[in-house]
């Protein structure tokens, strides 16, 4: 009874504490003390949301743009990651061959890539997708290779005792004792997926929120440039917690 | 594969001789190093840390890879030479290694998983052995839930589940608190005594040996030398409980006791 008494307090404080800001934003701009044209207004945001969802819904297309590209730089990169990682983990020698230039690529800042890459792929999906797949790619490569290298020294040695395969030691040992770290390294991967995509769409895109929030921003466009920020955050958190949420299904143990 | 209890007439379970183990930075590890151990025979080696106990364990167990050292003389496990991952031999370490991520059922499963045993023959047989070693409402319990001991109690059950008839036991209770140690001790009493398999069981702990054992071979520190090979005559079934007040068992201890002082001081002169 008192742990949802307190969860109903902090719940009113914090609707409290968002309506009266919302509330004085809303009238400070009403009465000019804000300059509507950069701040904007929490009436106009929603009025903007609402129509961009509900009565014209053209925001759905680019919030579908920008979450597509993200989905499938996430999975391009982690994927490729994780095989790099396994081949790194069984042949020493091809990790010390690729490690200095893999340390050149993940040194250079990706997004200064954009610019060729959209060259390379064009103004649609797959340069957000190159992107966003080279900004996850080395996050889920490090903590793939570390998890793999972390296992439990007495698990190996107690597994051979009892006959275990080459094949059985990876699946029934490591990969299981890499789960966690791996993950970390995942949840880092989605996000910077997020970041990839958004930063090539604001750089020069067809669809996605990135170039909707660059094109409201050269038109002066503020509660739009809000809004589309609003759904950002929205989605950064949905992400966010849907990969603890799985964690925690798939790390019961820890 | 039939348990044979006390076969005097078989070979040996267990043979080591002349065994010599130099690791590759020529420190010798194991010298000359010879025994036999029977069918359905406990045998416990005690000696000073980096007396090569665990060295042979591992030689037995084939666990010592080609580029650690060099071995010499003979070393067999049931007439022949040792493989890793053979199914006569069960390998239970100091430390638990329950697989964190698995149920306690699910770990004590695991030996029998990796051998082959089907999914509903390996289920039943680890119950039943939760269920022997006190773990019987755990099955579902997560490695982290549990204390150490019974940690351990999951671990004699994965050891005990699996139908070798060789059993390899380094230090398995040499992390425990006295009380929980004389727990596990009698525990691992009632399972041997239930099927008598042959135990090599490695220990720093004189009591432990000498209360488990039918025989305590001593070794000396390094290079590992076996001193004395001395018979338990204590009667058996034993409990170990019991023989905190036994006077013959204080006797023996003494003298293992002895046999071993006099190892340390033999080896401090052989130091190079």
């Amino acid at each position: 009874m008192k742990r949802s008494d307190n969860f109903a307090l902090t719940l009113a404080g914090h609707l409290a504490f968002i309506v009266t800001f919302l509330v004085l934003w809303e009238f400070a701009s009403k009465r000019g003390w804000l300059e509507p044209t950069f701040f904007g207004f929490p009436s106009g945001i929603a009025a903007y949301l609402w129509e961009g969802f509900v009565t014209k819904g053209q925001l759905w297309k680019q919030l579908g743009y920008t979450v597509a590209g993200t989905l499938i730089s996430f999975v391009l990169g982690s994927v490729l990651a994780i095989l790099l990682a396994l081949a790194f983990v069984s042949s020493p020698r091809l990790e010390r061959a690729m490690e200095p230039y893999l340390a050149v690529l993940n040194a250079t800042p990706r997004l200064a890539l954009a610019p060729l890459f959209l060259l390379w792929f064009g103004l649609g999906l797959g340069s957000k997708i190159a992107v966003g797949t080279s900004l996850s790619f080395f996050i889920v490569l490090a903590s793939t290779v570390a998890g793999i290298r972390g296992v439990n020294q007495d698990h190996l040695t107690l597994s051979r005792s009892l006959g275990a395969s080459p094949l059985q030691l990876f699946v029934k040992v490591t990969l299981p004792s890499a789960v966690p770290v791996i993950f970390s390294g995942l949840r880092l991967g989605l996000i910077y997926s997020m970041l990839g995509v958004i930063g090539a769409e604001l750089i020069a895109a067809e669809h996605g929120l990135g170039q909707t929030l660059s094109y409201l921003q050269s038109t002066f466009h503020m509660n739009g440039v809000m809004g589309v920020l609003v759904l950002l955050a929205i989605l950064g958190m949905l992400v966010t917690r849907g990969m603890s949420a799985l964690e925690k299904r798939l790390l019961r143990w820890q | 594969m039939a348990i044979r209890a006390g076969d005097a007439s078989a070979k040996p379970a267990l043979a080591l001789q002349d065994l010599v183990v130099r690791f590759a930075n020529q420190v010798l590890a194991v010298d000359r190093v010879s025994l036999d151990i029977a069918a359905g025979e406990f045998v416990s080696v005690v000696g000073p840390s980096g007396c090569g106990k665990t060295t042979v364990l591992n030689l037995l167990t084939g666990l010592i890879p080609a580029d650690q050292g060099t071995v010499t003389g003979k070393a067999e496990v049931l007439g022949k030479a040792p493989t890793a991952g053979n199914a006569q031999i069960a390998y239970m370490l100091a430390r638990d290694c329950l697989l964190p991520w698995r149920t306690t059922l699910d770990n004590a499963c695991y030996g029998m998983e990796l051998r082959g045993v089907a999914p509903d023959v390996r289920e039943a047989r680890a119950r039943d052995l939760l269920g022997r070693v006190g773990l019987g409402g755990f099955a579902e319990a997560w490695p982290k839930q549990l204390s150490h001991g019974m940690r351990q109690r999951a671990a004699l059950a994965r050891t005990f589940c699996l139908d070798s008839p060789i059993l390899l036991m380094d230090e398995p209770f040499g992390a425990l608190d006295a009380q929980t140690k004389l727990q596990l001790e009698d525990l691992l009493l009632d399972l041997w005594q239930a099927e008598r398999r042959t135990v090599l069981f490695i220990t720093h702990d004189l009591a432990e040996a000498v209360a488990l054992s039918d025989r305590v071979v001593v070794m000396s520190a390094r290079p590992g030398r076996i001193i004395a090979d001395m018979k338990i005559d204590l009667p058996r079934p034993r409990s170990v409980r019991a023989l905190q007040k036994s006077a013959r068992f204080h006797e023996l201890y003494a003298s293992v006791w002895e046999k071993l002082e006099e190892g340390l001081g033999q080896s401090s002169e052989v130091v190079h």
